[in-house]
């Protein structure tokens, strides 16, 4: 019988708290960059985007209110079971279950058992990333209508520091955590950043 | 070493690592046995609790992490005390096997905390996880019914 294994969200969700300005360096029309520093930002891209797209990642920035559920390989992607969600404005789950009532404080390390983190909550809908390109998903980190009104920089800092981000990278047991590291992560989306934030077209996303 | 506070009750327990999961320190420390482990990976609901007020599974919770009151199905009412869902439990003969009945109450309690005068809707997403081998869900609706209206009687 195929292993149905829970998916861990990460990113974005401390967001909603988060009203930093949006920084002259962001809003300010961008000075075009050589071919070469887009190429360098677009390798940079790449590997956020690998990060982004991750089930530990992607799987809790749903438009529904329902979580996905994707395991390691090539298990095809199911909503969650047991009636979850539904609710697109429900970050945190139904009265008598909530998030938390199965996902606690710590990822549990017996096989199968549910990711946690000392919160655990959907993103909100705006951030939806999970069956997005990363063309839509680029697009949608440098929107502050769809990050949570934040920097760029915001972003890094919140890959560096959130609790529920790093849970992406500790997952229960029998889960592959997302790829590379927290540092790593972090690097490369400033790195991305300080190139000018150039994003893939469809066509090169694909 | 692990202080906690059980059903009212201020327990100590030396036996337990803080990453023992607490179903296992309230039945074989505590000797709470009325709390069931069904699958182990908080997919059953059998182990359900309460913390401070919410359904958690207790087979995935590290002991270590708790921090607030813990109540069992044995804190929640007694036979001459009943709480209203073990009541509304009785009346409608719920139970089939059983095994499962002390976290359907629990998540039960939980919901009607939250919402005194549930829907159908939000009595199934409530109830969803916790599973039913029996296939007393029907009645597992009822009961949840019955629990509201002896509690708006007060």
């Amino acid at each position: 019988m195929t292993r149905r294994i829970f998916v861990t969200l990460a990113l974005g969700v401390s967001m909603l708290c988060v009203t930093a300005p949006i920084s002259a360096q962001d809003t300010a029309t961008p000075a075009p960059i050589d071919a070469k520093t887009k190429a360098e930002g677009l390798k940079n891209w790449a590997k956020v985007h690998e990060v982004f797209s991750h089930p530990r990642c992607a799987s809790c920035h749903v438009a529904d209110g329902r979580p996905m559920w994707m395991g390691n390989g090539d298990m095809k992607p199911i909503k969650h079971p047991m009636f979850v969600g539904g609710d697109p404005d429900n970050q945190t789950g139904q009265p008598g279950a909530l998030c938390t009532s199965c996902h606690g404080p710590k990822s549990s390390q017996t096989e199968g058992g549910p990711p946690g983190a000392d919160v655990w909550l959907l993103a909100p809908k705006e951030m939806v990333w999970f069956g997005r390109s990363s063309a839509q998903i680029c697009a949608q980190i440098k929107d502050p209508e769809r990050n949570g009104n934040r920097t760029l920089a915001d972003i890094s800092t919140h890959i560096r520091e959130d609790e529920l981000v790093h849970s992406g990278w500790k997952p229960s047991k029998g889960r592959d955590p997302a790829p590379y590291s927290i540092a790593q992560t972090a690097g490369f989306f400033t790195a991305w950043m300080n190139t000018g934030a150039p994003c893939p077209t469809e066509s090169s996303s694909e | 070493m692990v202080d906690l506070v059980v059903n009212g009750q201020k327990k100590t327990v030396t036996e337990a690592t803080d990453d023992t999961p607490l179903l296992w320190v309230l039945r074989d420390e505590l000797g709470l046995t009325g709390t069931k482990f069904g699958c182990g990976i908080a997919m059953c609901g059998a182990c359900t609790v309460h913390i401070d007020g919410q359904a958690v599974r207790s087979c995935s919770y590290p002991v270590g992490e708790v921090d607030g009151e813990i109540t069992t199905i044995e804190g929640l009412g007694n036979p001459q005390a009943l709480h209203a869902v073990q009541k509304a439990w009785i009346d409608n003969q719920v139970a089939q096997c059983g095994y499962c009945q002390s976290g359907q109450i629990m998540t039960a309690a939980a919901l009607l905390a939250e919402v005194p005068d549930p829907t159908d809707m939000q009595i199934d997403q409530a109830m969803s996880g916790n599973l039913c081998r029996c296939g007393t869900y029907p009645r597992i609706r009822a009961a949840v019914h019955s629990a509201a209206k002896l509690m708006a009687e007060g």
